[in-house]
């Protein structure tokens, strides 16, 4: 391959990833792979990609013997465009942009706020006081995480009610309160003696979804077997935060469970 | 443990796959499009002027090198390469080559970046500094050798001969800014190759595999190190980026991914066949298995800090 085709073959794979990025940007779609903190770099990159490719269209090669072109062989260079083109557009055809129940049960459910990478207790560190004795912790403003629908009930992540499992002064705003909350439905493996429960579950991400981690609350109600797997659900009910195995739980008595469309952002950051 | 070990999604595969692609590719775009800049308008005699004489501190500004002139492991080589046949000494090579990967700035932003939320500060200083320590220690190390028992038989011949880096200078500005877009574009394809595949081999790890089956593995910390350094080298990831995959194993304790981070730019499948291109292959074998000790007992005596 002469330097000429192999800038047109450059080019155009440059331009492949630079249009694949722009779609994810433009479509709105890469709200479901990243945290939005890196929707920008997304954007910035698919620009750049594409004005390279241009660049090397429109530009003469530099003569510079530091970029002369080797000589892989035939075989490797075409491993090689297969490997960069072939993954990226067939993942884009196929990906359903949300995990599936084999990637979230392979992960394992976090049902204490404690296994969450992210956790710190929702309580300002107590301060000295002027004598020099330790003061009391303050609870964060519960108008920072508390807010209502039309209804009155309180609108609840699944993280909310595990860090409120933890922690006593936040338990206080929400056990026995009306919630709605919205997941999506597993079965109950474990705990769920007589098949009322299910888990309702959201994927916390921290940067992309490769290190989505699903957060879990149990429902106790009647319809708990009435939903395919990673269904959509709206609950709402009562929070309660039992005792088992030693510790708090977060329990919600169902009042009514509704199916729903996935949230525009199905992530909980 | 409840259920199979392994459950391949097809599904799942390609949505984790294209995730860390989305997320890594900037990092990897910005690093090869500076290295183009380095490649043609930074003069290596710059670098060996205004090292120090004294060998050990030497060494240890050439590891620092790389926070000011940054490079990413797939393009380092042949940059000491020519750095070595222009006067550098071999030890002060061994240890920018081996620092640059982990010193540079991007690779500093990503790594807190991904490790947002689990200590990303932490961890950022810890890889750096580790990063640092090994590559002085490693450069002391070879120092101490015959440079025919570190260079392959016909660079040593060849070095007299070798042509000078940033032969750019000798091209109009528009041409040596072409040559930086080329070379940028040339290790963003070919880094992009590796990466894809690393990517690939780690999104079936992260969404096939039943965690609780590693559990064990995770839970002992020698285990944890040497399975994780081992997977940094069969990953074979760009430094730019291999901590958004690092930080993704959520099981496994701080020391293990701080192994996985540091080892990972030093030494993997790739890089153990770009190094015989220059290295004796004894060297090479050597450098591995040195830099595979060396971290792991480091990174298991950090485990007493709590990571």
């Amino acid at each position: 391959m002469n330097t000429i085709s192999s800038r047109f073959v450059s080019a155009g794979v440059l331009v492949i990833w630079g249009v694949v990025l722009g779609y994810f940007c433009i479509s709105g779609r890469i709200a479901s792979y990243l945290h939005p903190a890196f929707h920008v770099f997304t954007a910035i990159s698919a620009a750049i990609l594409v004005l390279l490719a241009i660049g090397l269209l429109l530009t003469r090669p530099s003569g510079n013997p530091d970029c002369a072109e080797e000589k892989p062989s035939p075989l490797a260079h075409g491993a090689s465009l297969f490997v960069l083109v072939v993954p990226l557009l067939a993942a884009t055809v196929i990906s359903p942009s949300e995990f599936g129940v084999t990637t979230v049960t392979n992960r394992g459910l976090i049902e204490n706020i404690a296994d969450l990478p992210a956790f710190t207790m929702p309580v300002e560190p107590p301060l000295p006081r002027e004598d020099g004795s330790i003061g009391e912790s303050t609870p964060i403003d519960t108008a920072s995480y508390i807010s209502r629908n039309e209804s009155g009930q309180i609108k609840a992540q699944t993280v909310d009610l595990l860090y409120a499992a933890a922690e006593p002064t936040m338990r206080q705003d929400f056990e026995n309160k009306e919630v709605e909350i919205i997941g999506q439905f597993l079965p109950a493996r474990i705990g769920n003696a007589s098949g009322d429960r299910f888990n309702l579950i959201r994927l916390f991400v921290m940067c992309c979804a490769a290190d989505a981690r699903p957060v879990s609350v149990t429902v106790q109600s009647r319809d708990a077997k009435s939903f395919p797997d990673m269904t959509w659900l709206k609950v709402t009910g009562k929070a309660t935060f039992p005792i088992e195995s030693g510790r708090h739980t977060a329990l919600i008595i169902a009042d009514s469970i509704t199916e729903v469309e996935p949230p525009p952002e199905t992530f909980i950051y | 443990m409840e259920g199979a070990w392994f459950t391949f999604s097809l599904d799942d595969f390609s949505y984790a796959f294209l995730s860390v692609l989305l997320e890594g590719i900037p990092f990897i775009l910005l690093g090869t499009l500076v290295s183009g800049l380095i490649d043609q308008f930074l003069p290596s005699r710059l670098m060996v002027r205004f090292l120090p004489r004294n060998a050990f501190l030497g060494i240890c500004v050439s590891a620092l090198l790389g926070v000011i002139f940054p490079m990413c492991e797939c393009g380092i080589v042949p940059v000491i390469r020519r750095l070595i046949g222009k006067g550098l000494p071999v030890s002060n090579a061994i240890s920018y080559m081996l620092a640059a990967p982990i010193l540079s700035p991007l690779v500093a932003i990503s790594t807190h970046a991904a490790f947002r939320g689990q200590g990303a500060m932490e961890f950022t200083v810890l890889r750096l500094g580790l990063g640092f320590f090994v590559a002085v220690l490693a450069g002391l190390a070879v120092f101490h050798l015959p440079i025919g028992a570190v260079l392959k038989r016909q660079i040593l011949e060849s070095l007299a001969f070798a042509p000078e880096i940033g032969s750019g200078g000798r091209l109009p500005m528009a041409r040596r800014f072409v040559a930086a877009m080329e070379t940028g574009v040339k290790d963003f394809l070919s880094v992009m190759v590796y990466f894809v595949l690393g990517v690939a081999v780690a999104s079936v790890f992260s969404t096939a595999v039943n965690q609780e089956v590693i559990l064990p593995l995770a839970t002992n910390t020698w285990l944890a190190v040497g399975s994780m350094m081992l997977l940094a080298a069969a990953l074979s990831l760009c430094s730019t980026s291999d901590a958004f995959i690092a930080a993704t194993f959520v099981a496994f304790p701080g020391v293990a991914k701080l192994a996985f981070l540091v080892f990972g730019p030093m030494m993997d499948l790739k890089l153990l066949f770009i190094y015989s291109s220059v290295f004796t292959k004894r060297f090479v074998a050597g450098l591995a298995i040195g830099l595979f000790v060396l971290i792991g007992l480091l990174c298991v005596r950090l485990a007493v800090l709590g990571l």
